[in-house]
């Protein structure tokens, strides 16, 4: 060993990685080589002096806060799988829509039957099916709810209420979008059926389909501020953000941004509050912003959007 | 005790159960880290939660080539460094740092409380590089082996072993001037 060697040779034994015939070398140096002795002691004092660094633990108000964020996030994601159709299977959905609507059209032009308004998604013919709503003022429970959709924009829902009910419609005609807002706000049975109902509305109006209406924006904003499950809080919120920006979706996503309790629907609210804001700089959505920037007890990554986000703004 | 890999199993079959057994694992151990990388421990939590949903949102990513907690250490020092350059607020202190609170240490006074010990081994660290300081904190703090810092860091040993050696010479040198300090340390 040379005396230019020493600190490699010292860190190596101090993080036990000197094999035995290196340690042998080492020590001889060492007995013979007093500066190299008094070099490898300022070696070991300054390792030594770092212990001085206490470690950080882990606190139980930090330990059920990240908990509770996971638990959100695993949810969240499995919601996410409920996705009902991906691009490839929406085009091979449309493409077998427009065969069935040849095939249609083929038997009419033979005279094979008549057909009468527009055609009920699907097949629909099964007895006993109901071809309305019931009366959503008796706020009966619906269960069992299916959502289709068609090229044309319409939407099937099918459900049980007493009986099988079938309702079949564009979103803003005025029947279905009840019944969504009825299906958004209330009597969903499960998390994915009401997360469903969501992504129904906000694939249609997020879209540019025109604004949506004003009993599905309240809809989306009660289920934003009151449902249980945050992932459903978070699809509401990502619905009302792909809407056109109105006064009740501002509002709606600057309670959210104020007091929802996952950070994840606060993410959501900042982004599209964000977004708003670069377009038409509200005074409200301007200072929940500011204050988000430096709230000291607010997360980091929602704290770090506000702060990026009033960047961007042109004040 | 369950496998690493079988929680991670879980986190892909939609089991939160999987991602709370995780952190129970190590969140100790990527705070301690994140805390010495970041120097803030409000940060250095916001850094940890990163890295656990980063797992839940890539345990479909672990190809399985690296222990669990090499994966969970990668991704922790990538988010540290992240999040180094997002926030330009002064997290990286000067050396000078050390040596002015030597100088007003001096005499009777040389000895430093436990808090001024911790708070100058800190300032110490941070004014390494962050290349340097992710290899010694690792070896230092988390006793891990030249080749399992290598795999983290993805750098060869070689390279490991320079940035120690580098991170020590600076340390001891800087210990060495600030005399006060370097016995307030021992």
């Amino acid at each position: 060993m040379e005396c230019r060697e020493l600190t490699d040779r010292a860190i190596n034994r101090l993080l036990g990685e000197a094999d035995a015939a290196e340690s042998e070398d080492f020590e001889r140096h060492l007995a013979g080589c007093s500066r190299c002795a008094a070099g490898l002691a300022g070696i070991e004092d300054t390792w030594e002096a770092l212990g001085a660094d206490g470690d950080a633990s882990v606190t139980p108000e930090f330990r059920s806060r990240t908990l509770a964020l996971l638990r959100d996030e695993v949810d969240r994601r499995r919601i996410r799988e409920f996705r009902p159709r991906t691009g490839t299977l929406r085009i091979l959905a449309r493409a077998a829509a427009l065969f069935v609507a040849a095939a249609a059209g083929f038997a009419v032009a033979r005279g094979g039957f008549r057909s009468v308004g527009p055609a009920p998604i699907g097949s629909s013919s099964a007895k006993g099916v109901a071809r309305s709503a019931p009366d959503l003022a008796a706020n009966p429970r619906l269960s069992n709810v299916a959502y289709r959709t068609d090229p044309d924009g319409r939407v099937g829902i099918e459900f049980d209420a007493t009986t099988r009910h079938s309702v079949v419609g564009r979103p803003d005609d005025p029947e279905v979008s009840t019944l969504l807002a009825y299906l958004l706000s209330r009597n969903s049975e499960t998390a994915g059926e009401k997360s469903r109902a969501i992504e129904l509305v906000s694939g249609h109006y997020g879209a540019g389909a025109g604004a949506a209406s004003p009993e599905i924006v309240h809809a989306l904003a009660a289920t934003l501020k009151r449902d249980r499950n945050p992932g459903v809080r978070r699809k509401a919120a990502e619905a009302l953000a792909s809407f056109q920006s109105s006064p009740e979706v501002r509002t709606a996503l600057l309670e959210a941004l104020a007091n929802d309790p996952n950070p994840g629907v606060r993410l959501v609210a900042v982004e599209a509050l964000a977004a708003s804001a670069r377009e038409a700089p509200d005074p409200k959505t301007i200072q929940s912003l500011r204050e988000k920037a430096v709230d000291p007890q607010e997360n980091g990554f929602v704290r770090a959007r506000a702060a990026s986000a009033l960047k961007a703004i042109d004040l | 005790m369950i496998e690493d890999r079988v929680l991670l199993e879980r986190i892909r079959g939609g089991d939160a159960s999987g991602a709370e057994e995780l952190f129970e694992r190590y969140a100790p151990a990527l705070l301690r880290f994140a805390s010495r990388m970041l120097s803030n421990r409000e940060t250095a939590e916001e850094v940890t939660q990163e890295v656990f949903v980063k797992v839940i949102s890539r345990a479909h990513q672990y190809d399985g080539r690296a222990a669990v907690s090499s994966w969970l250490f990668a991704i922790a020092a990538n988010a540290c460094r992240d999040r180094r350059r997002r926030d330009h607020r002064a997290n990286v202190v000067p050396l000078e740092a050390v040596a002015e609170l030597a100088a007003r240490g001096q005499g009777a006074e040389a000895r430093l409380d436990g808090k001024q010990r911790r708070d100058a081994v800190r300032r110490a660290l941070q004014g390494l590089s962050e290349e340097q300081r992710e290899a010694l904190v690792l070896a230092r703090y988390h006793e891990l082996p030249y080749s399992e810092i290598a795999r983290i860091l993805g750098i060869s040993v070689g390279a490991v072993k320079t940035r120690i050696f580098r991170a020590v010479e600076t340390l001891k040198a800087r210990f060495s001037e600030g005399e006060t300090v370097w016995n307030a340390v021992n």
